[in-house]
């Protein structure tokens, strides 16, 4: 039984990523990685096609078991207290994994259920109605189209107020009005405390106006990382900015 | 803002599931599949009563059941051996779904154990019911039905516990994509595409299939299911039967691929003009082949050791084998494009132009 998300310190670290290693039997995927989120920080992760992302968000959520390294969700080792690091969790599986022959209503009572909360928390729902999804609740999955899957996820992730949320590419798809509301929404939870977030994504304008830092993954090692201060920069530079910046520094590997 | 109120989860699931995502959601999506095609569940139940009620009248099905009631040790090795084999593939879907399901990154556990004695629970009732009625409708006696359910039982729960050891536990749920051979480009790919590698799609799926894991899986059950020592069976013969059953699975497994994979290259080549007869020749001609090869070497080899009737029967099993196979993967294939319009978009064209 894992305990009820609090609303802890503001810069408590909700994630702790330490010299991590992973992969595929022989094909090493990720080699050292070092990472770390607080609570009210939102972290965009950064890198080219089949650089580690998706392994990475993997590796958190506890769907690949790392081969070196350690993982801590709110202080707690998901090697050894696993159930009580995903308690704290909010992660967007991906769209075409959802079950296509449960309806949405279906999907979020089963993950309620499975957090230990009675009913889908409102905030939810609400942004289910900001997201026009709610006309979908009772419809399968199967039915649906690659966005409101991807609606779906992201309400999935957010149920039950985790402390540290992920998300992969989790704009894919979303209309631009309801990726807006989600844009608005993640950074109000953010902006109040009640989370950290960590997005993989390759939505550079998301990066630059609502993450606080941003990481490039490539090879599976963390090349660069801006801060707050440095994405402001970028932002007020004419011309291409971070798309410019995330070239240069992708540029040698790339050649390779 | 007025938001939709969810109900509690729906009735018919008992509450204590609800920290059981994985058997919740199963529970669900069997309910919703019974709504959802409620005469396709209901026609495949008529056909399993059907083929309950056929089995049950057949004649030989009373001699043959006393025969595996009078002989404790084979009824004991089938038994494990069909839910050891069971058992391991249970766990490894139960594996996979850990990796890959949208479950996965739950505070709760997988059930991976509920899951999988409740469904050996039910594979276990069924053949305990087959029996019993078999007993009921004086096709065996009594003494002996009760006898060959526990000797069953005693086999399924050995079979379960072994299968559940045999199984090494994967650490990473690594996809099955090595086993496909990288394979050089051919030199004018560019300049004249063809069709062709299209056919190892099913070839790659096959060599999935009876990858080394599963196929010394299914020899060791076979082999285990041998009564070695009891009836003199020879050790060649012990060989011969692993040798013959890796070819079996070898050959199958190609099979099995083309049928798997047919609605998949169907699906991803349906918005093209391609036909549907060239789609089959160009999806399935490449596992003929090497079963067609497979085949050859198994008849010389055969034929080599001095069996020389093997090849009048022999050549006559491949060339029915190799039939059937070709016309199961033609048929998978045409069902596919039929499935997902391939060819549709040509035939609509040339109706157009005529």
């Amino acid at each position: 039984m894992t305990e009820p998300v609090q609303n802890g310190d503001q810069r408590s670290p909700v994630l702790q990523v330490v010299s991590l290693h992973a992969g595929y039997d022989k094909l090493i995927v990720l080699s050292g990685v070092d990472l770390e989120l607080s609570r009210g920080e939102w972290l965009a992760l950064l890198g080219p096609n089949a650089s580690g992302k998706t392994t990475l968000l993997h590796c958190i959520a506890g769907m690949l078991v790392p081969s070196a390294g350690s993982i801590s969700i709110c202080g707690r080792s998901l090697r050894q207290d696993a159930l009580g690091a995903k308690g704290q969790l909010g992660f967007g599986c991906a769209p075409e994994r959802l079950p296509g022959l449960l309806t949405g209503r279906q999907c979020l009572e089963v993950y309620a259920a499975a957090k230990g909360l009675g009913t889908p928390d409102a905030g939810v729902l609400e942004l289910a109605e900001a997201f026009a999804f709610t006309a979908m609740l009772d419809r399968f999955v199967g039915s649906y189209s690659l966005g409101t899957r991807q609606k779906l996820a992201v309400l999935l992730a957010l149920l039950g107020e985790p402390a540290l949320v992920v998300l992969d590419e989790a704009f894919n798809g979303l209309d631009p009005a309801s990726a807006l509301v989600l844009k608005r929404h993640l950074r109000e939870r953010v902006t109040a405390g009640r989370c950290g977030v960590l997005l993989a994504t390759h939505a550079l304008d998301v990066v630059e106006r609502y993450s606080d830092r941003a990481v490039l993954l490539l090879e599976g090692r963390i090349a660069r990382q801006w801060g707050r201060e440095q994405l402001a920069a970028l932002r007020a530079m004419p011309g291409e900015g971070l798309e410019a910046a995330l070239a240069a520094a992708s540029a040698p590997s790339q050649s390779q | 803002m007025e938001v939709p109120q969810a109900s509690s989860l729906p009735t018919g699931i008992p509450r204590r599931l609800a920290r059981r995502p994985y058997v919740a959601a199963a529970l669900l999506q069997w309910r919703n599949t019974y709504q959802l095609r409620r005469a396709r569940v209901l026609t495949v139940a008529a056909l399993a009563l059907t083929l309950l009620v056929g089995l049950l009248a057949a004649p030989p099905t009373g001699p043959m059941l006393e025969w595996l009631a009078g002989n404790p040790v084979i009824t004991f090795a089938l038994s494990a051996g069909l839910f050891g084999l069971s058992a391991v593939r249970r766990q490894a879907r139960i594996q996979a779904d850990a990796v890959s399901s949208w479950l996965s990154a739950l505070p709760a556990t997988s059930s991976s154990l509920l899951r999988l004695a409740s469904r050996t629970a039910a594979q276990f009732l069924a053949a305990a019911v087959f029996v019993g009625l078999a007993a009921a409708v004086g096709r065996m006696t009594a003494p002996a039905a009760s006898q060959l359910v526990l000797i069953a039982a005693i086999g399924a729960v050995a079979g379960t516990l072994g299968g559940l050891r045999f199984i090494g536990r994967s650490a990473t749920g690594s996809p099955g994509w090595h086993y496909a051979g990288v394979r050089r480009a051919r030199r004018n790919w560019a300049s004249a595409p063809s069709l062709a590698p299209l056919s190892y799609w099913p070839l790659a799926k096959g060599r999935f299939f009876g990858r080394p894991k599963m196929t010394s899986r299914v020899v060791l059950l076979v082999l285990l299911s041998i009564p070695a020592g009891l009836h003199d069976v020879p050790g060649q013969v012990a060989i011969a039967v692993a040798a013959g059953c890796m070819t079996l699975v070898t050959l199958l497994a190609l099979s099995a691929a083309a049928v798997a994979t047919a609605g998949q290259a169907a699906r991803w080549l349906a918005p093209t003009p391609i036909r549907s007869w060239t789609f089959v020749s160009a999806f399935v001609w490449r596992v003929a082949l090497k079963q067609a090869a497979v085949l050859t070497v198994v008849i010389l080899l055969a034929c080599a050791v001095g069996y020389s009737q093997v090849l009048r029967t022999g050549v006559k099993a491949a060339v029915a084998f190799l039939a059937a196979s070709c016309f199961t993967a033609a048929a998978a294939c045409l069902w596919a494009a039929h499935q997902t319009g391939l060819g549709a978009a040509r035939r609509g064209f040339e109706r157009r132009k005529t």
